[in-house]
């Protein structure tokens, strides 16, 4: 063992770090005959001592109780909206299908923002149907004229809440978008489907979703 | 909540995902120290430790799938965690209180016995020194230090927890203790009168 090995291990030997106890007695037995050596082990021994002094002198500081209770208060707060139900009654299965009419919903209101951007430039891409009076009705043929009835009469039932909203908070920023849903979502509802429906014919709906984009109610369009 | 105290982190980590509200308040009175700690010794300041303590349980409860047992242990995630917000609020503001000034106003005084008084004194006045050293020092190796001796952690956890090599946590505690001790000796003035004793014929 020279300096240098001694050097390398004397922190580890005197913070009960270093494994090998035979380099350990051979560090010992070399500091015996090096006084630079034996005054480093002094050294590195108080140093030692004084960082155990402080480690046991801080060891007593802990975070203020008031952490605990605002951590706690989260948690509940966490638990409590991870247990509310997505929806109150349809459940899951409702999920699913509402899954891809929002992403239908997002394809529209995509193209909705494209038309309102290119109105306000002046260059329209798309042509709306708008309300006709009854006299611009009266001088269109009869299929457009029918079409447009349709429109008019539209009908949809009453919004059903979907139980995911329970104050007004999460009403703030709502937004109504206009999804597909497979008809069966009708069932999930406890609403009619119609004896001609064909597997995988869509029904159109309208969702409530709230700021926090959680969907809150639904109403199916005739 | 007695055999709450007598399982795992991991465990109780689990049983905290499913809501269980006193296995998150067992797995916090049993990591909160430490961690408060880390970032005092690490930062001199006491807000700063209270911060980071509370923003390291809020993202753990967030975010409690982002613990890997892979990886380490949950405490070293933790630690981890605290190092990474304690860097960058102290990027962030610079004016975090030292030691020195925290005392004045007894915020951050360190107990000691009142059994010797001059005794007890003269030790609060060294324990207050080291801390001060250690505030003093670049912060990869204070890093190190204060896990390593500080906290007593095995190099593979301060590993874990810096994100470095076992290789690197020992080359920069070894580096950051004669750091330390070129500080409470003196600096340079030490550091001179300790090469006027060194036989350099020995390194040889």
């Amino acid at each position: 063992m020279n300096c240098k090995d001694f050097e390398s291990m004397v922190h580890e030997m005197v913070s009960g770090r270093a494994a090998d106890k035979t380099k350990q007695l051979e560090a010992l037995e070399h500091a015996g005959q090096c006084l630079w050596c034996a005054l480093r082990f002094d050294e590195e021994t108080r140093l030692t001592e004084n960082l155990q002094a402080l480690a046991k002198a801080l060891h007593v500081q802990r975070a203020p109780a008031r952490v605990e209770e605002a951590l706690v208060e989260a948690f509940r707060e966490r638990t409590r909206r991870a247990n509310r139900p997505l929806f109150g009654f349809a459940g899951k299965r409702l999920w699913h299908r509402l899954s891809w009419g929002l992403a239908f919903a997002a394809i529209v209101a995509v193209t909705v923002i494209i038309v309102l951007g290119n109105r306000k430039t002046g260059a329209p891409l798309l042509q709306h149907r708008q309300p006709d009076s009854g006299a611009q009705a009266a001088a269109k043929g009869p299929a457009e004229t029918a079409s447009l009835d349709e429109w008019a009469n539209e009908g949809t039932t009453d919004f059903i809440p979907l139980g995911t909203c329970d104050d007004s908070e999460c009403l703030d920023d709502a937004v109504l978008v206009h999804v597909a849903l497979p008809a069966e979502a009708l069932l999930d509802f406890g609403l009619p489907i119609n004896n001609d429906w064909v597997a995988g014919e869509s029904v159109e709906a309208e969702v409530v979703i709230g700021g926090e984009g959680v969907p809150s109610a639904i109403r199916f369009v005739d | 909540m007695a055999e709450l105290i007598e399982l795992r982190d991991e465990q109780l980590l689990k049983m905290m995902r499913d809501g269980d509200e006193d296995a998150f308040a067992t797995l916090y009175r049993r990591r909160q120290g430490g961690i408060y700690r880390f970032v005092l010794e690490m930062s001199g300041s006491t807000a700063l430790a209270e911060d980071v303590t509370q923003e390291v349980f809020m993202a753990l409860i967030r975010e409690s799938r982002g613990y890997d047992p892979s990886r380490g242990s949950l405490a070293a995630y933790l630690l981890g965690m605290a190092r990474h917000h304690a860097v960058r609020l102290l990027k962030r503001d610079r004016t975090y209180v030292s030691i020195a000034e925290g005392t004045r106003d007894g915020e951050n005084a360190l107990p000691f016995s009142s059994e010797d008084p001059q005794w007890a004194m003269s030790r609060q006045q060294s324990i207050e020194a080291v801390q001060q050293a250690i505030l003093s020092l670049p912060e990869h190796y204070r890093e190190a230090v204060v896990l390593c001796d500080l906290n007593e952690m095995s190099y593979e956890d301060t590993a874990s927890v810096l994100g470095c090599s076992v290789g690197t946590v020992r080359s920069r505690l070894h580096r950051g203790r004669a750091l330390l001790l070129q500080k409470l000796a003196g600096g340079k003035k030490a550091e001179a009168g300790r090469k006027a004793i060194d036989p350099s014929g020995c390194l040889a």
